[in-house]
């Protein structure tokens, strides 16, 4: 039995996403306490350079290469990582609460019998040696302390910006190449089509700085203004329910109880009036703006900085602004 | 084609929740149906037009079974719950035992349910359910149609960077969200129908499960109130100024930029 901590190393485009480093930084801080190795589990094909960016941040990289990993279906990862953790037994299972994370953790967690704690934006080791992972319940109106029962592992997938990245780790990781377990007749479900979404922006649950604007815009072309901000702080873009119900905005850039949360470093927030719906969306963002005409509105409750002021005056001096800073910078 | 509909009444999102001890919370007495969950009984019903057969909906719940009656009251044929008193603190794991204890028998063809329930937030008791009966799932589905004769679905789920079409072989599980339909107002008419409603209430014995098999694989140690924003600081500057502020403030205060 291996007492390791690991880390599920979601990818892209060949990229492994920020998430993972996130959690690998966690992880080490944790194994600092508590003696245990990090690692993590690769799934895929042609991943020489997505183990490579991973190697000064975990103790072993496990990979399994086949071409049946990409693109990814519970049918071809659970089976693979189930079998690998029976023979292992590490001491804590963790991911990125995304797609991929909300699909595979219930399952898998149900499949070992073992407890599974969905979209965190906490973890920590108790006295006691044990996980305990930190969730918003209710769309972030309280929170809740998870403990696990005593089956290996205890998962958890974990929201974007929980812990920072620590650059300095040095660690060099062995490659560990393991067969996977696949039987093609438990791959029943077939990716069969992909649309890549326009623009080369992460979606808003990934990026660092996300720019929303609502109704107060007025009008759907008026988003080009917070476009054009996005850009010059190369931000995504969010909105409110108000506008995707109107037509104007795509529903998988939509903040909110019935949208998506987003933990953003740095939210700005334009024209929102700041309706519990979209307010119970925000609450892990570091910092939030708020730029309303309304000196009244209810954002300004929820935000860090506000300006009551003129949004079409005040959006594009902003993005001319930023520009100076940031070009003065490089 | 026998459609299952898992679905929850949970606290609206305007209900007012406040924790009021380590284990206790206070929660506002206004509830509505999970509206990821009328996505599910929306689509459900749309299939049943299409094909013909029966929508049934399902809760496990010990008190409510609104979330039943606004099933009927949309369309659904039959309304089950499950409740018992070993059911109460139990966690997602052992309701999705539950629900698969009671549906492993039954002929269905898909089972669907929200993506995730406006409690809890969890989006385990889908998946999980899948698991336990051993049929694929698709998690957050926001497009779909039904081959009936090739016995597939075809879904689109959306993922971080894009769309993902999928085939998925009946029966199958699919958990649904916001954009696969607009879920229909019902009649107030049926509304009363389905207060009189005949619902058929089931204890875990009658599904051969007890106690023993409730027990939890994760366990809420502890409410907490959410972290709270320090008072917001106004920038009462005039325009520009104001921006100029702002973009000093981000860089050398709050560094994050």
């Amino acid at each position: 039995m291996s007492n390791d901590i690991w880390v599920l190393a979601e990818h892209q485009e060949g990229k492994v996403k920020k998430i993972v480093f996130e959690l690998l930084s966690a992880g080490i801080d944790f194994s600092k306490k508590t003696g245990q190795e990090v690692a993590v589990l690769l799934l895929g094909s042609g991943l020489e350079e997505a183990a490579k960016s991973l190697t000064p941040f975990a103790d072993k990289i496990y990979v399994m290469d086949d071409p049946s990993f990409t693109p990814y279906t519970s049918d071809a990862y659970l089976p693979s990582i189930a079998s690998l953790i029976k023979e292992h037994q590490p001491s804590i299972l963790l991911g990125g609460a995304t797609s991929t994370g909300k699909d595979l953790f219930p399952r898998l967690a149900m499949h070992l019998q073992t407890g599974y704690s969905p979209d965190c934006t906490g973890l920590s080791i108790g006295e006691d040696g044990k996980l305990i992972a930190r969730r918003p319940l209710f769309g972030g109106k309280v929170f809740a302390e998870m403990a696990f029962s005593e089956a290996r592992p205890p998962m958890a997938t974990v929201r974007n910006n929980a812990f920072l990245v620590n650059e300095n780790l040095d660690r060099s990781a062995t490659v560990i190449s393991v067969p996977p377990h696949i039987d093609p007749s438990l791959l029943k479900k077939k990716v069969i089509g992909f649309e890549k979404a326009p623009g080369a922006k992460l979606d808003i649950t990934e990026a660092d700085i996300v720019v929303a604007a609502g109704r107060g815009i007025k009008a759907p072309e008026n988003f080009k203004m917070i476009e054009d901000l996005a850009d010059a702080l190369n931000a995504s873009v969010g909105t409110t329910r108000a506008t995707v119900d109107e037509g104007w905005r795509d529903l998988k850039d939509q903040i909110g109880k019935s949208g998506k949360n987003i933990s953003a470093k740095l939210y700005m927030a334009f024209g929102i009036s700041g309706a519990i719906h979209h307010i119970l969306g925000i609450g892990t963002c570091k910092t939030v703006v708020a730029v309303d005409n309304d000196p009244n509105a209810l954002i300004f409750n929820y935000a860090d900085y506000g300006i009551a002021g003129d949004l079409f005056q005040i959006i594009p001096a902003l993005t001319e602004e930023l520009k100076k800073a940031l070009a003065a910078d490089r | 084609m026998e459609i299952y509909v898992l679905v929850k009444q949970v606290p609206d999102p305007e209900a007012i929740v406040k924790v009021k001890s380590d284990l206790e919370l206070e929660i506002e007495n206004k509830y509505f149906t999970s509206f990821f969950d009328e996505i599910a009984v929306e689509a459900g019903l749309k299939l049943k037009e299409k094909f013909g057969g029966r929508v049934t909906v399902l809760t496990v719940d010990n008190r409510r079974v609104d979330a039943l009656r606004r099933g009927i009251s949309m369309g659904a044929d039959d309304a089950v719950q499950i409740a018992d008193a070993a059911l109460e603190g139990s966690d997602q794991f052992a309701i999705a035992r539950t629900l698969s204890a009671y549906l492993k028998d039954k002929p269905f063809d898909l089972i669907l349910t929200g993506r995730q329930a406006m409690d809890d937030d969890a989006g385990i008791v889908g998946p999980a359910v899948a698991e336990c009966l051993g049929i694929p799932h698709v998690h957050s589905i926001i497009g779909f149609e039904v081959d009936d004769q090739k016995r597939e679905a075809k879904v689109i789920r959306e993922v971080e960077n894009g769309r993902e079409t999928l085939t998925c072989p009946l029966p199958a599980l699919l958990t649904c969200q916001k954009g696969l339909n607009k879920p229909r107002i019902p009649l107030v008419m049926n509304v009363m129908k389905a207060m009189k409603a005949q619902i058929k209430k089931i204890d875990l014995a009658s599904l051969g499960l007890g106690q023993s098999d409730m027990s939890p694989y994760i366990k809420i140690e502890k409410y907490v109130p959410p972290p709270k924003r320090p008072p917001v600081k106004m920038i009462k500057e005039d325009f520009p100024e104001n921006v100029r502020v702002l973009v000093k403030l981000l860089r050398e205060e709050a560094k994050v930029i």
